[in-house]
């Protein structure tokens, strides 16, 4: 469940279980009051029954009066009635009658100086009936106090747990935005990023150390990975470097024309490992993303048209068609080195995959944030399955392996993508194959260089 | 010209020595950056050939030494790794030029000799180069040969420009590579080879000879 639909739930229950007993707490003193009323109306009957004849009329009316002059008794109010409701006497007059028993009076009822109160209709024998009534005024103004009460003390309630709930979530949240950029920044590159601790012991803090520990882990890790691959590749280059060059002095010496052959060709296998070595070390380099210190503005197109323009002759050598299609300037913010190298594999891998004849078209656009250099080839194109194998490091097409090539290109112009928050799309263009390599448009008021 | 390299692979500073004296070089050879700094202290150096990693003391905190202490003289990096921030921190830190370890001794002689001859360098010479019988003009972008103005395309004169500033020694692929596109990375497609081929068709053209030497492995070179 998601946490916002979470806190909604939580905050109705809340509510509601403040009302409920809000509401039950007033309605208990209401009834409460209206019970100790009842029973002194209850009082005031009987004291005046017990001391008149039932059903003498005189006495009863003259108790009445005796009662209403009474301090104790003055906010009482008496009315005596036939059996057939007629009134007979008392210091009240009431505009409707009134049913047995107990019931209540509203301003409705029209009794002079009597805005609310409680009534008792009884027999006063001899068909004759006693009506009490008691003012409940004073009452009433007790309970606007009281709802006055409840509504500031539930009130300050629900407005601290509310407040508790709101600081509590920003406090939720701002760990959470924190945990969430730290591994924004380790996706980016940025091994060294780590989660801010408070310190405070919490369950916050051991939780962000923890998470620092997994991260320091997989940083250490990652490092004896790209250690080992670089320093296979470092440690291999020297001792290859040594041999070419003692093969190279051998080959200085007078020699048979076939020992010649065999040197150079033994030179050229030296060159081609050590260019295998260059090209693990250049991705371990792209990898470590010390490149972006030096990040410059860059024009896509004009890299475009110098990779055209230093491939042209290869390219009418081979029989290819080389044309460079869309003039104006795309401008991201990036290493002109790198990203050099990579629109040269792109379009090195397609004059090498294609047949002679084929057309390669190299353009470079933007759209909506994104700065796009595509080679799209008209060759025979290749599989989808084929696609991830290319990209994949060492990854041949051509299970023999004896196409030109060491399945280093295409996964070096990923990393150039990566080391500038870009991708490398492969694509079927029917014919052919599109390879497009898409980097961020260097924002507008971007760092001057 | 007398060269000081400082490196700390016995075997490759053993077997560059051996290559340079062959080529008419004079060379010291010491293991540590603080070795260095004392050699160049006691005597005088056309240029010295530095390694990166170095023990105690790094290629490039020798370099900040030496021009600290106002010594000038051309320092040509070696470095293992080819990492572009060890490039720009070795440039920043004073050094002249930078090349990727494993270099053959016939590049590392072109670049020394480069080095060595832009610290000479006179005005006068800005108009024209000539190298037997080829003369080019990098102000006007020309290039003559036996006397006839030859047509070239950018890459080819830049290509002819390196060979005649290089005469009497051989440029190697990735020099080239370097001056004349200005990549840093060796493309798997011969673009060197392939521009040589097209720039020697038009200088032999009209039954002259062929004035470039090509030696495999090692590189190019203009017959003067």
């Amino acid at each position: 469940m998601a946490l916002r639909t979470l806190t909604i739930l939580f905050l109705l229950v809340f509510g509601a279980a403040t009302l409920i007993t809000g509401l039950a707490t007033y309605s208990a003193s209401s009834q409460a009051l209206e019970r100790l009323v009842d029973r002194r109306i209850a009082d005031v009957s009987s004291a005046v029954l017990s001391q008149a004849s039932p059903g003498d009329k005189a006495s009863i009316l003259a108790l009445i009066d005796t009662f209403s002059r009474q301090r104790a008794s003055g906010d009482v109010g008496f009315e005596l009635e036939d059996a057939a409701g007629r009134r007979l006497g008392g210091n009240v007059t009431l505009a409707r009658p009134v049913p047995m028993g107990f019931s209540t009076l509203h301003p409705g009822d029209r009794i002079a100086g009597l805005s609310s109160g409680r009534a008792e209709m009884r027999d006063a024998g001899g068909g004759l009936r006693l009506i009490t009534i008691i003012e409940t005024e004073p009452i009433d103004g007790f309970t606007r106090v009281q709802w006055r009460n409840y509504l500031l003390g539930f009130g300050s309630i629900a407005a601290i747990v509310l407040a508790g709930t709101a600081i509590f979530g920003i406090l939720v949240r701002h760990r959470i935005t924190d945990v969430r950029r730290t591994a924004e920044a380790i996706i980016d590159g940025d091994m060294k990023r780590r989660v801010p601790r408070s310190g405070d012991g919490g369950v916050f803090d051991a939780q962000a150390a923890a998470f620092n520990r997994m991260l320091d882990r997989i940083e250490s890790l990652l490092e004896s990975v790209r250690n080992v691959s670089s320093d296979v590749a470092h440690d291999l280059r020297t001792p290859l470097a040594r041999l070419r060059g003692r093969l190279q002095r051998i080959a200085g010496a007078p020699l048979a024309d076939d020992a010649a052959i065999e040197l150079d060709a033994a030179v050229e296998q030296c060159d081609e490992i050590l260019a295998i070595f260059a090209a693990i070390l250049r991705i371990a380099e792209l990898e470590g993303n010390e490149r972006r210190k030096a990040f410059a503005r860059v024009d896509l197109a004009e890299i475009a048209a110098g990779v055209i323009a230093a491939l042209s002759p290869a390219a009418s050598e081979s029989g290819h068609v080389l044309i460079h299609d869309g003039l104006s300037s795309v401008i991201v913010d990036g290493d002109g080195a790198s990203i050099t190298q990579a629109v040269f594999n792109l379009v090195e891998n397609a004059l090498r995959h294609t047949p002679a004849g084929t057309a390669i078209i190299v353009s470079a656009g933007q759209a909506t944030g994104t700065a796009t250099l595509a080679v799209r080839d008209h060759g025979p194109g290749i599989t989808h399955a084929d696609m991830a194998t290319a990209l994949r490091r060492f990854g041949r097409i051509n299970p023999s392996r004896s196409a030109p090539g060491h399945g280093l290109g295409l996964p070096l112009v990923e990393a150039v993508a990566r080391l500038h928050r870009g991708a490398l799309t492969l694509a079927n263009a029917n014919p052919g194959l599109l390879a497009m390599l898409n980097l961020p448009l260097r924002a507008e008021g971007g760092p001057a260089t | 010209m007398n060269i000081l390299i400082v490196e700390d692979d016995a075997e490759l500073a053993a077997s560059l020595a051996a290559d340079l004296t062959t080529m008419n070089y004079t060379v010291t050879t010491v293991v540590t950056g603080r070795e260095a700094l004392a050699e160049t202290a006691r005597q005088v150096f056309d240029a010295l050939l530095l390694d990166c990693m170095l023990p105690e003391m790094d290629g490039v905190s020798v370099v900040k030494a030496l021009r600290d202490r106002g010594q000038m003289l051309p320092v040509l990096m070696l470095s293992a790794l080819g990492r572009s921030v060890e490039k720009v921190e070795g440039l920043e830190a004073g050094a002249d030029d930078y090349v990727v370890k494993p270099a053959p001794a016939s590049e590392i002689a072109a670049r020394l000799k480069a080095l060595v001859r832009a610290r000479n360098w006179t005005a006068g010479e800005g108009d024209t180069l000539t190298a037997g019988l080829i003369v080019v003009s990098p102000v006007q972008h020309r290039a003559w040969y036996d006397g006839q103005s030859v047509d070239l395309t950018q890459f080819e004169f830049k290509l002819l420009l390196e060979l005649v500033r290089h005469r009497g020694g051989y440029v190697g692929r990735q020099m080239l590579l370097e001056r004349v596109w200005g990549y840093d990375f060796e493309p798997a497609t011969n673009i060197v080879e392939g521009l040589v081929r097209s720039l020697r068709r038009k200088l032999v053209g009209n039954g002259r000879a062929d004035p470039i030497i090509t030696k495999r492995g090692v590189g190019y070179s203009l017959r003067c």
